[in-house]
């Protein structure tokens, strides 16, 4: 068990314009699971192979405990990974693949057997040590690979994408046992993944990264709450946050020709001027005539317990940018949506909007 | 630690180069040997530039041995590979198709016995071959060359894997719905896609029909009929250097240096269809033989 | 019963399988025929009429049918020899051929890309020589006067070709010259192979604790040995029938080297020297059977070809 230290980490990569990954910072504290997250090409692969050693560091450092790491080969590390494709070798058994590491520390033959004995019995795999990779269902073939790592007793487990080419009903399933496995070892686990809700459901901490950069790290519901920039307050949460250009004027913030009233302590912050808003589905709610922002129902999305509608905003209506403005979403009570083709108005619940530099696009709070 | 792989490289680097040399030299040698008179060639360092003017004198020499008897090889050796190519794929192409992705009873004893005759050695099959032609007359003729050319097994092969993993049958299913019949799916839909294979069967055979040695050497009989690999011997035969008997008329005994060119002239056009086709080849070759 | 029943359904679904990826209902079940018709004819004209005609004419004798071709043939003074020598340069060849191409394969792949193109073709243009070229070609390099390899042949204190392709050599320099123009083939060959191994499984052996020799040897070896068998039976059968660099040795050394010294030589001198066909026919099955065999052998034990 282990901490893990990227001191100002970066790769670039021959012939590319900008960083892969810019002066990473970041302290992974021991037995924590921390999730990488982020659209594709943000670095957060990147970040975990520079990790593990499969891609040089160029500047900055990489610790594991006190330990800087980055002229270490992979195998001297003592961390394990688990690879978005499984990379489980083709040629061996399960029992092989899951021994493979220790036969060439050379362990013991009795020592492995024990070991492997065990993971399997923990991933649920005893019966299938004797079969290929080739003979193994999908989740079967991702349990190997997890229990790869665990037989190795790292001190840090690295996982890309480990759920990705699992079907949506068994990656639900199989994040939570990741996640309780992962508490239960106590090792300390760097998780990458593109899919918000797996970050924000399975890390101890998740950290946004965008074009190379760290946005923001922190625990889940800071980063739903308190959101350090636009682009955090998109990607997280789902549905996705509604952002939209307002003008900051004495009454409060214009959105379109309706005005919603802001503290006064976050109002002397933001001056005068444009800004972005955002606010999630559930800061809003239909209100009666004249109390809110008119808009126009495209689509209601009923799930049972909630319903959300997609509306166009009115000033939104005749612009020419049409098709590009996307439409505001709004969680609703299911047994009161409004029809869609239906005008209404959205009035935003006091204290929930967030704004945001209109050009910057970070955070404006109250002083 | 450091040190070791340092030194582990190094050693690599080393037999590379080894097999640098056995693959390379004797290729260098072959290039640089016309430019050397037979007797430069006997004393001057066997890697030696002789002189370009050399070179084309050699060059001259063996294009005008005996009234151009190379010309008359070379033209052999493309009516046979030329021939047996253009009727390999005429018959390896539609069949590849017809095994990939037509139904009919049999299709799959055919393709065992395609696999089979594949693996084996085409040259098993020459003096058979030789004595059925013989039974048939054919001996002495161009076709006993080109027709056993034609029957080219690992051609359909390799057509019948392309088409069967490239071609998604949903798209001969809208080709049908869309009135085709099954000779219009295969001129218009596949035929135009299959490119890159008729490409790729051409390559393979061209290059075994120009290399070929013992099916020509056992199926023609004369000067005028021998293609290029087998006219290479009739020179040795004729150099007094290693036939000290060969009485060649005067002035026509073959030299070293005419050897080399001769050799040279004849495996050209194979050596200018490598260098442009390696990556076709590494295609082919793992075609050949994936499952999984 | 149990095991039965499963094993029937198991085989009823991959019967069904097989027509799931067949056609579509209503599709012309005749039209197949027409687009092999070329091929088969050809097939049968030239792959299995000569096989029949070559053992129709090894077995009548002069009594009717019987084995005495193959009897007298087997009691040629120069039979056995013939065998015994294409045995010592399968030997050689594929012993060196298989632990060279290998080596090479795996040291080519470990080089930078563009780097890795050019030594793998010097090692394959040699291909483009095969044939007589080839025998040429070697033909001045183990003549130790003029050859860029003389050192070597001075060494061995070789003075003239004669020495070089002493009876004893002769399995060796074939062996060079089948190894000079076939390795850089299978190199690319096996170079493709290898690049067919996904990274990730690179890379998870190398966070294994896998150092670069252990990987090659655990790892990358085995995942390519289907093809290193496919080499070395598809190698073996073509040894089997080695005919122009003993022929063309022959004809340079004057005879030096026989002109029975393959078992495929022997079959030709019995043609057309002895003017013995049923004889020449005799041989010519024996090495039938040989490249039949191995080719059966790969096609139903392998499971290297794709047939459905």
């Amino acid at each position: 068990m282990a901490t893990v230290t990227f001191k100002g980490a970066s790769r670039i990569y021959p012939r590319a314009k900008n960083p892969a990954v810019n002066e990473l910072n970041l302290e992974i504290r021991d037995g924590e699971f921390i999730v990488l997250v982020g659209p594709s090409g943000c670095g957060k692969t990147t970040s975990l192979r520079m990790l593990a050693g499969l891609e040089p560091v160029d500047a900055g450092d990489i610790f594991i405990d006190e330990r800087s790491v980055v002229r270490l080969p992979p195998r001297e590390r003592d961390i394990a990974m688990v690879f978005q494709n499984y990379a489980l070798y083709p040629h061996m058994d399960v029992a092989g693949n899951l021994g493979f590491a220790l036969k060439i520390a050379k362990v013991k033959k009795s020592e492995i057997k024990t070991r492997v004995a065990e993971a399997a019995k923990i991933l649920d795999l005893e019966d299938y040590l004797d079969r290929k990779p080739g003979q193994l269902s999908g989740g079967q073939r991702q349990r190997v690979a997890m229990g790869r790592a665990i037989v190795r007793q790292p001190r840090v487990f690295l996982m890309d994408e480990p759920l990705s080419n699992l079907d949506a009903k068994l990656r639900v399933a199989t994040r939570s046992e990741i996640a309780a496995l992962q508490r239960r070892l106590g090792v300390t686990t760097v998780y990458v993944t593109h899919d918000q809700v797996e970050a924000m459901t399975m890390g101890d901490r998740v950290a946004v990264m965008k074009d190379g950069v760290l946005q923001q790290v922190d625990v889940p519901s800071v980063l739903y709450d308190s959101p350090v920039n636009a682009f955090v307050a998109g990607f997280i949460g789902s549905p996705a946050m509604n952002l939209v250009e307002g003008t900051v004027g004495s009454e409060g913030v214009a959105i379109g020709s309706t005005v919603v009233a802001v503290p006064r302590a976050l109002k002397d912050t933001a001056g005068t001027g444009k800004v972005t808003v955002g606010l999630r589905p559930e800061s809003l709610e239909l209100a009666g005539e004249g109390a809110g922002i008119p808009a126009v129902v495209n689509l209601v999305e009923e799930l049972g317990a909630e319903a959300y509608i997609y509306a166009r905003l009115a000033h939104h209506v005749d612009q020419a940018t049409f098709a590009a403005t996307p439409d505001f979403i709004v969680r609703v009570n299911p047994k009161s949506a409004p029809k869609s083709g239906s005008a209404v108005e959205l009035h935003v619940k006091p204290d929930s909007m967030l704004l945001f530099d209109a050009d910057s696009g970070a955070r404006i709070t109250a002083a | 630690m450091l040190a070791r792989r340092y030194i582990y490289r190094v050693i690599g680097l080393l037999v590379l180069l080894l097999f640098v040399a056995f693959f390379g030299v004797p290729l260098l040698w072959l290039l640089l040997a016309p430019t050397k008179t037979d007797y430069q060639l006997a004393h001057q360092a066997p890697l030696a530039f002789g002189s370009l003017g050399t070179f084309i004198h050699t060059f001259n020499r063996v294009i005008n041995y005996q009234g151009g008897l190379m010309l008359t090889w070379l033209k052999n050796s493309a009516i046979y590979s030329g021939g047996g190519t253009a009727l390999a794929l005429l018959a390896a192409i539609p069949a590849g198709y017809g095994l990939a992705l037509t139904q009919f009873i049999g299709r799959r004893t055919l393709l065992a016995v395609t696999l089979v005759v594949m693996i084996m050695p085409a040259t098993a099959l020459v003096m058979p071959l030789f004595l059925e032609a013989s039974a048939v007359n054919l001996v002495g003729t161009a076709w006993a060359v080109i027709l056993p050319f034609a029957f080219f097994p690992f051609g359909v092969y390799l057509a019948y894997i392309y088409f069967s993993s490239t071609i998604p049958k949903d798209l001969l299913a809208a080709a049908r719905i869309d009135g085709a019949g099954e000779w219009g799916v295969f001129l218009h839909v596949a035929l135009p896609l299959a490119r890159p294979i008729v490409a790729l069967v051409a390559f393979f055979a061209f290059v075994g029909d120009w290399t070929n040695y013992y099916l020509p050497f056992v199926m023609t009989y004369t000067n005028s009929e021998y293609p290029v690999t087998v006219g290479l011997q009739i020179l040795i035969g004729s150099a007094p250097i290693f036939s000290p008997t060969a009485s060649g008329y005067a002035g026509s005994e073959i030299y070293r240096p005419d050897l080399a060119m001769a050799t040279l002239i004849g495996a050209l056009p194979i050596l200018i269809i490598f260098l442009f086709a390696q990556r076709t080849l590494v295609k082919g070759m793992l075609a050949g033989a994936t499952k999984g | 019963m149990a095991v039965s029943d499963e094993r029937i359904s198991a085989r009823r679904r991959r019967r069904a399988g097989g027509q799931r990826g067949g056609l579509p209902a209503g599709t012309s079940r005749t039209a197949g025929y027409f687009f092999v018709a070329i091929y088969v004819v050809l097939l049968l004209a030239l792959g299995v009429a000569p096989a029949v005609y070559a053992i129709a004419l090894a077995l009548s004798t002069s009594g009717g049918v019987g084995v005495s071709h193959f009897v007298d043939t087997f009691n040629f003074f120069e039979f056995l020899p013939a065998f015994e020598h294409i045995a010592e340069f399968e030997g050689i060849w594929l012993a060196s051929q298989t632990v060279f191409v290998v080596l090479l394969a795996l040291m080519v792949h470990t080089l930078k890309r563009r780097v890795s193109t050019a030594f793998r073709l010097i090692f394959y243009l040699p291909g483009a020589m095969a044939g007589s070229a080839s025998a040429i070609i070697w033909l001045f390099m183990f003549t130790p006067s003029g050859s860029p390899f003389a050192f070597i042949l001075h060494g061995l204190h070789y003075q003239v070709l004669s020495n070089t392709v002493q009876p004893s050599n002769l399995p060796i320099v074939f062996a060079i010259m089948a190894f000079f123009t076939g390795a850089g083939g299978w190199i690319v060959i096996m170079y493709g192979a290898l690049n067919n191994i996904p990274d990730e499984l690179i890379e998870a052996a190398e966070i294994d604790g896998s150092s670069a020799l252990q990987t090659a040897v655990r790892i990358k070896i085995p995942l390519i040995r289907k093809w290193i068998v496919y080499m070395l039976v598809l190698s073996f059968a073509a040894g089997s029938q080695l005919f122009v660099e003993p022929q063309i040795l022959g004809v340079a050394t004057n005879g030096q080297v026989p002109a029975q010294w393959s078992p495929n030589q022997l079959a030709y001198y019995l043609a057309f020297q002895q003017d013995s066909f049923n004889n020449a026919a005799a041989v010519s099955v024996d090495l039938l059977v040989i490249g039949l065999l191995v080719a059966v052998l790969l096609v139903w034990r392998g499971r290297l070809f794709e047939v459905e």
